[in-house]
């Protein structure tokens, strides 16, 4: 085994609770499998996700946070994904303006029936964060 | 509304002229009130002050050498629940005004009875420097402020290029002053009654004031790049980054005197970061020691990302910093690139909305991340 | 006699071993303490360790440096506020961040429990400005022989050199620091505690010779008398009326640092943060009529005054405010000060005892008559 290989990451996987979880249901009904790592954590809407939030799991312990919503005009809440697109334009200007690694920042669409995409998303994200290694923040004690 | 001021004399300088022309404003009842800074009693620092007393201008100055309290967050208190029946002028440096734009927006600051007035402005001491001796920093602040001389000021006012603000009520310009007078230019129609009720014609050209703001903008944008080149050379990475903040103590005094951080009980200091000592134990254990109080950085990364947008690179929280770590520089760093990001620049104008507030349905697709199609790791088998 | 244990190693060195063996051998956790934050600037800070690694000769843990980052006291109650703990941290901190704690222990601010409270009679700390940038490498050789004469370096915080508690309460294990000529080479723990002597007894890789003796010793009660005069001079100092109070907090420009950073202020919401404190424009206005001019913002006065009626009864007298102030105000020596008085009046010390009830939270039938008119 190499050593990428070797690297089990560890990922946070948003998702609201509409489109996103239910992408991961229909994953579910379809019998796709993603990745063990992928720790999903549900939400209730993208728009509702705080700043702090994909901040935080950077700095205690994850590698890589992926954010997963429903597309532009199906929001339950009408505009929730259009306010959690600027709030991650902004977490990742930070994140690049600090040399922190924005990549480690996903933010991708996932309807309620796309399955199929769910699940690339996740094991696609979890090949792309161990390419990246892990995360040298975590390991800070200094944070 | 910019292209012509009107003209105020200012043969003993500009302090004598916009003191005497707001004394007069006030016995004329064109305002029922001023804000602004004015000497404490032991000489050793001045404070935003409320009056209606013409008497206390005597040590009154539009343009001190330093600014404890952010005029913003003087405004704001006193405007947080609304506008009372009395006109107030509010005599504030640029950085302030647009600091008290974006509370605005922000629902803790009304202007509707508050006039902005502002001064072209060569920046502010940093506080510690001028404690070390008021008489000499107040000498220094004078002497370097008629050359336009930034050196002794606070490093966001060595870069700063907006020291002269076209969005307040009423704007002094005093940049290249010649024949002793100085221009007072109104931005808005409440400014321009403001001249009309003191007599004031606005008739004079500013083509030549204009210009050497121009010039100067250009000149400081350039310096501010480089600067912001530099620091990001030094900042960037996890190295870097807890490098700057590794004297912080967590004091959140530069929280505190932010005039955009306007929260009761900040996030940072909320129970949400309060946990059972399980939880301390456990991060220790992954990191092998765990700095405390925790979450130093994730104070300073999330107040980032809550407040840059409105951020106006006043300087309050580096001069408020125990430790002398740089943070307006860093967190002007942050801001610039965000505002510039959002195509927002804060306290501009108050038709601008805020930029997390508002939204389209057509941009930043550079965010989303596209889709590969059918994305596997194994290759399929051939049938 | 209070029994103690000496150790034929120098006191920084028998500490760091001592902390390094309980980890390892799993009598304790983790071990609360000063230690190096990575950072070319030599920064410091307080730390929750958990690998003992860093109590190894060039690991990062400074157990006595003479630096307060941030008021112990005020950290143990972060540890222990939502629960106490399940198994035992030993935390290595000074005298008044120890006082400071019982204070927060009485007000349920924090737990006792599964605590080994390590502390040493104390030379001061350096200001926070000296601090910063790594100015602190220079002045060690210094402090510590003033340290070991008894003496306290005179550019130590103005209340650490007015300190008269300087030597621990409750602890579990006193390392004596003052007047101890040999430090370099020789060291004794005082185990005031069974607990504390549970810890130690038998420890792996702790070697020293029991002993009975007095912590203290003629150069303590030396220092005590020094300081105690300075405290006096300093006392005297503080100009005090209505008028000089203007003067003195004239600069202050309302940050409420001071707050923060003290251990005894723990309202999540301070009482001047509050919406009682914003004002209707209407207040703003009659007050202005009233007196013709108003500081913005206001309550400036009314805020130190405020402050020192809700913590005086317990300040310990750290420092910590003062070396925050961005005005250089000198909050710590005023509330010293008020804070010697008030606890003067209610015969009150401090952190001496944790069932002792705090002043305000009692009474008596009989007394304090010369308050009622």
């Amino acid at each position: 085994m190499s050593d990428e290989q070797e690297f089990e990451p560890r990922i946070i996987y948003f998702l609201c609770s509409w489109c996103g979880s239910g992408g991961g249901e229909t994953a579910a009904a379809h019998h796709l499998h993603y990745p063990e790592n992928v720790r999903p954590s549900r939400v209730n809407c993208t728009g509702a996700l705080p700043a702090v939030h994909i901040i935080r799991p950077l700095i205690e312990g994850a590698d890589g946070v992926v954010i997963s919503g429903c597309y532009p005009g199906d929001c339950h809440y009408n505009d929730g994904n259009f306010r959690a697109r600027r709030r991650v334009a902004l977490v990742k200007s930070i994140l690049d303006t600090l040399g922190l690694e924005p990549e480690r920042v996903w933010f991708r669409y996932v309807a309620h029936g796309e399955g199929q995409r769910f699940v690339d998303t996740a094991t696609e994200f979890n090949d792309h964060i161990k390419k990246l290694g892990p995360n040298p923040l975590k390991t800070r004690s200094d944070t | 509304m910019n292209d012509k001021g009107a003209i105020l004399p200012a043969e003993n300088g500009v302090e004598a002229a916009v003191v005497g022309w707001l004394k007069e404003a006030l016995n004329k009842k064109v305002f029922d009130a001023l804000l602004m800074p004015v000497q404490v009693p032991a000489g050793d620092s001045f404070a935003y002050l409320l009056l209606q007393n013409p008497a206390l201008l005597e040590n009154g100055s539009p343009l001190p050498p330093v600014m404890p309290v952010q005029g913003a967050r003087a405004i704001s208190r006193l405007t947080m629940r609304g506008n009372g029946s009395k006109r107030i002028a509010a005599v504030v440096r640029p950085c302030e005004a647009r600091a008290a734009i974006e509370l605005t927006k922000l629902e803790q600051a009304h202007l509707d009875n508050l006039w902005l007035i502002t001064v072209d402005c060569p920046g502010v001491l940093p506080l510690s420097d001028y404690l070390d001796d008021p008489a000499a920093g107040a000498a220094r602040f004078v002497e370097a402020s008629q050359h336009w001389d930034r050196a002794p000021m606070r490093p966001v006012c060595q870069i700063c290029h907006r020291f002269s603000m076209p969005a307040s009520d009423l704007h002094v310009g005093t940049l290249g002053s010649a024949d002793g007078a100085v221009f007072v230019i109104p931005g808005s129609p409440k400014g321009e009654r403001v001249l009309e009720s003191m007599d004031m014609p606005v008739d004079a050209a500013l083509d030549d004031w204009a210009a050497q703001v121009k010039e100067m903008e250009e000149a400081q944008t350039e310096r501010r790049q480089q600067a912001h080149a530099d620091l990001r050379a030094g900042i960037a990475g996890p190295d870097g980054l807890l490098d700057v903040f590794s004297d912080c103590i967590n004091c959140h005094n530069c929280q505190r005197v932010c005039p955009v951080c306007y929260c009761r009980q900040c996030y940072f200091e909320s129970a949400a970061l309060k946990l059972p000592p399980e939880n301390y134990l456990t991060r220790s254990k992954r990191k092998g020691a765990l700095r405390f109080p925790p979450d130093t950085l994730l104070f300073h990364i999330g107040r980032a990302s809550h407040m840059i947008l409105s951020c106006v690179s006043c300087g309050a929280c580096e001069d408020a910093c125990p430790m002398s770590i740089p943070v307006a520089q860093v967190f002007r760093l942050l801001a610039d690139r965000a505002q510039e990001t959002f195509g927002y620049v804060a306290g501009k104008s108050l038709d601008d909305p805020l930029p997390l507030v508002a939204y389209e349905m057509d941009e930043f697709h550079q965010v989303e991340q596209p889709y590969v199609e059918i994305y596997h790791k194994r290759e399929v088998q051939d049938a | 006699m209070p029994e103690g244990l000496k150790i034929n190693k120098g006191a920084q060195e028998a500490v760091r071993e001592l902390l390094c063996s309980l980890l390892e051998s799993g009598r304790v956790n983790g071990v609360l303490a000063l230690g190096r934050t990575r950072g070319a600037n030599g920064g410091v800070a307080y730390s929750l360790f958990t690998d003992s690694d860093a109590f190894v000769a060039d690991g990062a843990a400074l157990p006595f440096l003479p630096f307060m980052p941030a008021n112990a006291g005020g950290l143990l109650s972060r540890l222990t506020l939502k629960g106490s703990l399940a198994g035992p941290v030993a935390a290595v901190v000074k005298p008044c961040e120890l006082r400071a704690f019982i204070e927060l222990v009485k007000r349920s601010q924090g737990s006792l429990d599964n605590l080994l409270l390590i502390s040493s009679t104390c030379g001061g700390v350096y200001p926070l400005d000296v601090g910063a940038n790594g100015g602190l490498e220079e002045r060690l050789p210094r402090y510590w022989e003033a340290v070991k004469q008894g003496e306290v370096d005179s550019d130590v915080r103005p209340v650490c050199r007015a300190c008269v508690h300087f030597v621990p309460e409750n602890a579990d294990i006193t390392v004596a620091l003052v007047g101890e000529e040999d430090l370099d080479t020789q060291c004794t723990l005082f185990l005031d505690t069974e607990k504390g002597a549970a810890f130690v007894k038998g420890l792996e890789g702790l070697q020293g010779t029991s002993l009975s003796g007095e912590l203290e010793t003629e150069p303590i009660q030396r220092s005590h008398s020094q300081r105690a005069a300075y405290r006096e001079e300093l006392f005297a100092g503080v100009e005090v009326g209505m008028q000089e109070l203007i003067r003195t907090f004239g600069r202050c420009i309302g940050c409420h640092a001071c707050k923060t950073v003290c251990p005894i202020c723990y309202c999540s919401l301070c009482y001047f943060d509050s919406q009682d404190c914003e004002y209707l424009p209407e207040i703003y206005e009659s007050e202005l009529e009233r007196k013709g001019g108003l500081r913005l913002p206001p309550n400036t006065v009314f805020f130190q005054l405020g402050r020192l009626a809700h913590v005086s009864v317990s300040c310990v007298g750290c420092g910590m405010c003062t070396d925050v102030c961005p005005a250089d105000i000198p909050v710590s020596t005023i509330f010293s000060k008020v804070g010697t008085s008030v606890q003067a009046l209610f015969d009150y010390q401090p952190g001496k005892d944790v069932t002792e009830e705090i002043p305000l939270m009692t009474f008596e039938e009989e007394e304090l008559a010369q308050v009622a008119t």
